[in-house]
């Protein structure tokens, strides 16, 4: 027979005001089974849960119902206290009736009743609580960090020098992200090379820090403190133990004017290439789809074309014949940082997005984007730092900067805000100014969102001290007339239509989820929005980590996000993952799902509508070893307790501990009787 | 029907199968039957009387025929489809039987119907037929056989009932179910029910009422029928082993056709498409999450 303890809690007044929480425990106590009913004004105090192992103790108590607040606000309080009187914390449940029943009810009467009712169920589903024991699971001390920018590189030395092992994959020959490309960074102007190099020099040195350029994550296994993740390789061409970076073989190349990506195309580059000097690490790759050897041997020409690389590597690392490689590394956490990539102004855009036919599609050559311009303000650049633009080399006298292009617009596919842009316009304003003293530089505005330590100030700089004219409206249509670029607009603080000549014109064009981005969060089993940006578990509270256990993010994946928050999101990533990797074990509620193998049936609709591929095959045999069946079995290091799979299994052969079919039926039956 | 029995002859005497499931004359016409004896490969027949679906002996809880060693079965188009179902859902590997495909011309609702096929005993599944060509088998044996007599009725049917008001539906299921015996002739037929304990026998919680009583009897029909969306291969075999003729098929045939609608997925004897029950695609329809 059951020997359930119920206790009533006032909550103050939050309960007591507006329920009889001494009926409460006097008609609870009248129930079979319930062997000790009382009331108490906080039964989350330290004298309340003093009565309440004083019962277990006393009164032999086989259950615990406390009626009280959420179970979010203090189930583990409860089952914390019941646990140290030596009772099974999954014995200990809570009834709400301060959310679900105090607060939302005026009479007295009646919320008294409901509190009954809602305590009562409870009653009869602890009556069929069984003890469970907490899951442990043993942790990997080890981080993978998916790209390389400014946020994986600091989440990475930060896991480093917290301790950590890390594996910092990122998919381009050279770390640094879209950091490295920048000019000068808001609201300082300080070099963004000069800041971030030593950052790359760092993680190439550090002794935690594997770094794996040039590679992508092909797969993702396992579970929090346990992933299996395959990495690809991709193949060089160069051997990287037998490169030293001197270059020789880039002077060699024949092929010297392909468009860099690193110069946003405004530059050109060789077809064996380090994607800029100060690149970690400092070790070509050859482009198959530009270098003259591949071209030729996809032609069938025999006689080797070119191999002029090769010729001129003193170290023998040109190969030819390398190809991709695959390793699978065990790691407890992931940070994913990869960051983004800015819309297109060309015709072609991805589904649900639309150009902008009426700025050229982006074939007015000199109408640009804020990356591109970035390159041209850049020492590095392709102009070394000098703002010409690129149809003739000119210096441009007018320059037109237009802010929300593809942000803020549904009607084009993008809503968010794309938060950077407002901050980079003003920054470009005030270093063409500083580089063209004569140059006249109008912004087209919506409004002005320069919410950031110095970010208002920084505004008011270009404008007040730097000269920039700043509109407010939208700009309707762009053409060429002559060498000029017309700039037709409506200013909506005078009410007027405008035209600006200019001579070149910068879009701050959207800030987009990088592509595949959807393919990575698949193997996560990591979920995105609409626009493919990952979720954050909370907005407000869990805003590094996503939903799925062991999984983080940083930086721009998540959300537009700027320099400053990418570091503060890769550090407090960095800081969860620290706190994970403390303990030797991590543990897990055991509220997951658990299959029983003699009813299972073996047809895996668990496994394929399983969210996190916690269900895997398991062979039942008999006493002989003959096998008798192939019946699933649940991981309960990868279950998060959805219940997916007990809803799908048409033989209800699979059940969520703690929440099985038979406890909620009584808990339906007690309410219904 | 020659090659047929040439072929279980093989089969049987090389050792490559133990048993080879077919159809034989019985008393009241063709009847499953198990040749395990070389010899006894003369019994198979195979023509229009021979409605049964095979694939339900495959069944792993079906523990007596393991004991007759690998399988060989003679499946129609239609049969097959089951026989692909199993091999999805794993209840049966590949390499574990031998599948004769036989050509079809459509089959009687009854295995005791006389002989010609006509559109008043032709089973109601048979016209407009698209799977008669089995091409999930090892061996296809026949000729390609004629179009099946009559015209498709369930769809006009499924209308009709469409076309009634919510409470007359509800009456017209309700007499329909208020026959049944409960005697689970419908499931046991199945060859697509093969739990281990059907949810219709658990007890604690006991989801369904398990005496003939209206309620336990619609709660019944309706999960057997969902249980069966995106899986049923409408091989007819619940409503034919149905002792009250309740149209089992129309549900079946309903759901099918919203699974359709929704999924885009129809029964097939490619084992490689997924079921609609645990497959995701991009492009199924959402709009039901708010």
């Amino acid at each position: 027979m059951a020997r359930i303890g119920v206790f009533v809690c006032h909550c103050g007044e939050n309960i007591g005001r507006t329920v009889d929480c001494a009926r409460v425990a006097e008609e609870l106590g009248k129930l079979p089974g319930v062997a000790h009913a009382i009331d108490y004004k906080y039964m989350c105090s330290d004298p309340g849960q003093a009565l309440i192992k004083q019962a277990i103790a006393e009164k032999k108590l086989t259950g615990v119902v406390v009626a009280a607040c959420s179970p979010h606000m203090h189930e583990k309080t409860f089952r914390r206290a019941c646990g140290s009187a030596g009772l099974n914390p999954f014995l200990c449940e809570m009834a709400n009736v301060r959310e679900h029943c105090s607060w939302i009810h005026e009479d007295r009467d009646a919320a008294t009743d409901k509190a009954v009712d809602l305590a009562r169920f409870i009653v009869e589903k602890v009556k069929r609580n069984v003890p469970l024991e907490t899951i442990r699971i043993p942790v990997t001390k080890r981080a993978l960090v998916i790209g390389g920018g400014i946020a994986g590189i600091q989440a990475a030395l930060d896991l480093a020098d917290g301790g950590a092992e890390v594996i910092l994959v990122e998919k381009e020959p050279s770390i640094g992200g879209h950091m490295s490309q920048l000019s000068e960074t808001f609201p300082t102007l300080d070099c963004s090379q000069c800041i971030l190099t030593p950052r790359m020099v760092e993680v190439y040195q550090h002794p935690n820090i594997k770094l794996m350029a040039y590679s992508e994550v092909a797969e993702v296994g396992g579970y929090i403190g346990n992933f299996d993740v395959k990495i690809r390789q991709k193949a060089r061409y160069v051997d990287a133990a037998n490169c030293n970076g001197c270059g020789a073989c880039q002077k060699a190349c024949i092929v010297r004017k392909v468009p860099s990506e690193f110069d946003e195309k405004l530059g050109k580059r060789t077809a064996i290439y380090v994607p800029f000097p100060q690149a970690v690490p400092n070790i070509p790759v050859i482009d198959r789809a530009s270098c003259a050897y591949f071209k030729a041997k996809a032609k069938g020409v025999k006689k080797d074309a070119c191999g002029k690389c090769k010729e001129a590597c003193s170290k023998g690392a040109i190969d030819y014949e390398q190809a991709d490689t695959f390793v699978t590394e065990k790691v407890g956490a992931i940070v994913v940082a990869t960051g983004y990539t800015l819309y297109s102004i060309g015709k072609d855009q991805p589904e649900g997005l639309r150009g902008y036919g009426e700025y050229g599609y982006g074939t007015i050559p000199d109408v640009i984007d804020g990356l591109q311009f970035e390159r041209l303000a850049s020492a590095s650049g392709p102009t070394a730092g000098k703002i010409l633009r690129p149809s003739d080399g000119k210096e441009p006298k007018r320059i037109v900067f237009l802010q929300c292009v593809g942000s803020r617009d549904p009607a084009k596919g993008i809503e968010y805000c794309s938060k950077i842009c407002c901050m980079y316009v003003a920054k470009h304003t005030m270093l063409y100014r500083h580089k063209v003293h004569d140059g006249q530089a109008t912004v087209f505005y919506m409004d002005i969102r320069a919410n950031g330590k110095g970010y208002d100030e920084f505004v008011r700089r270009a404008i007040e001290e730097d000269g920039a004219r700043y509109v407010r409206g939208r700009v309707s249509r762009m053409y060429r007339d002559g060498e000029t670029i017309k700039v037709q607009g409506f200013d909506t603080l005078s009410g007027e239509p405008v035209v600006i000549d200019a001579d070149m014109v910068v879009l701050a064009t959207a800030i987009r989820p990088q592509p595949g981005i959807e393919q990575l969060a698949q193997k996560l089993s990591a979920s995105y929005d609409a626009h493919g940006f990952f979720n954050e578990a909370h907005p407000k509270l869990r805003p590094v980590e996503t939903n799925t256990a062991g999984v983080y993010l940083a930086g721009a994946c998540q959300a537009p996000r700027d320099i400053p928050d990418s570091v503060a999101m890769a550090s407090a990533a960095a800081a969860k993952i620290l706190g994970l990797f403390s303990k030797a074990e991590l543990e897990r509620e055991p509220t997951v799902a658990k299959v029983d193998a003699a009813l299972c049936a073996g047809c895996f609709h668990c496994e394929r509508v399983c969210p996190y591929g916690a269900i895997t095959r398991i062979e039942v045999r008999d006493r002989k070893g003959n096998l008798v069946k192939i019946v699933a079995e649940v991981n309960p290091g990868v279950c998060q307790g959805c219940g997916t799979c007990q809803a799908t299994c048409p033989s209800k052969s699979v059940e969520l501990q703690g929440f099985t079919d038979e406890q909620i039926w009584s808990e339906i039956n007690a309410l219904l009787a | 029907m020659k090659e047929l029995q040439e072929l279980a002859r093989t089969l049987l005497s090389s050792g490559t199968v133990g048993v080879v499931i077919g159809w034989e004359e019985g008393p009241r016409g063709a009847r499953p039957a198990f040749i395990t004896d070389a010899a006894d490969s003369s019994r198979l027949i195979f023509d229009h009387r021979c409605t049964h679906n095979l694939a339900t002996y495959l069944s792993p809880r079906r523990p007596h025929m393991a004991r007759l060693g690998k399988a060989a079965i003679v499946v129609k188009g239609c049969d097959a489809r089951a026989v692909a179902g199993l091999l999805r859902e794993t209840q049966v590997k590949r390499e574990d039987v031998v599948i004769i495909g036989v050509r079809c011309g459509g089959v009687a609702a009854d295995p005791a119907g006389a002989k010609p096929l006509t559109a008043e005993t032709v089973a109601e599944r048979c016209p407009g037929c698209t799977a008669r060509e089995p091409h999930l088998a090892d061996h296809v044996v026949g000729e390609a056989q004629p179009e099946p007599p009559g015209a498709p009725t369930r769809d006009a049917r499924i209308a009709e009932l469409d076309a009634m008001s919510a409470p007359k539906r509800w009456a017209f299921w309700q007499a329909e179910f208020a026959r049944c015996i409960r005697c689970n002739a419908c499931r046991e037929v199945c060859p697509m029910c093969f739990c281990e304990r059907c949810v219709g026998d658990k007890t604690e919680p006991q989801w369904l009422e398990s005496s003939p009583h209206p309620r336990g009897n619609f709660a019944w029909h309706v999960t057997r029928a969902l249980h069966q969306a995106g899986r049923c291969v409408d091989c007819g075999e619940c409503q034919r082993a149905c002792p009250a003729d309740i149209p089992l098929g129309l549900l079946n045939r309903k759901i099918a056709g919203i699974v359709a609608d929704r999924f885009d997925y129809r029964a097939t004897d490619d084992p490689t498409v997924p079921a609609p029950i645990g497959a995701f695609s991009m492009s199924d329809r959402q709009e039901f999450i708010l």
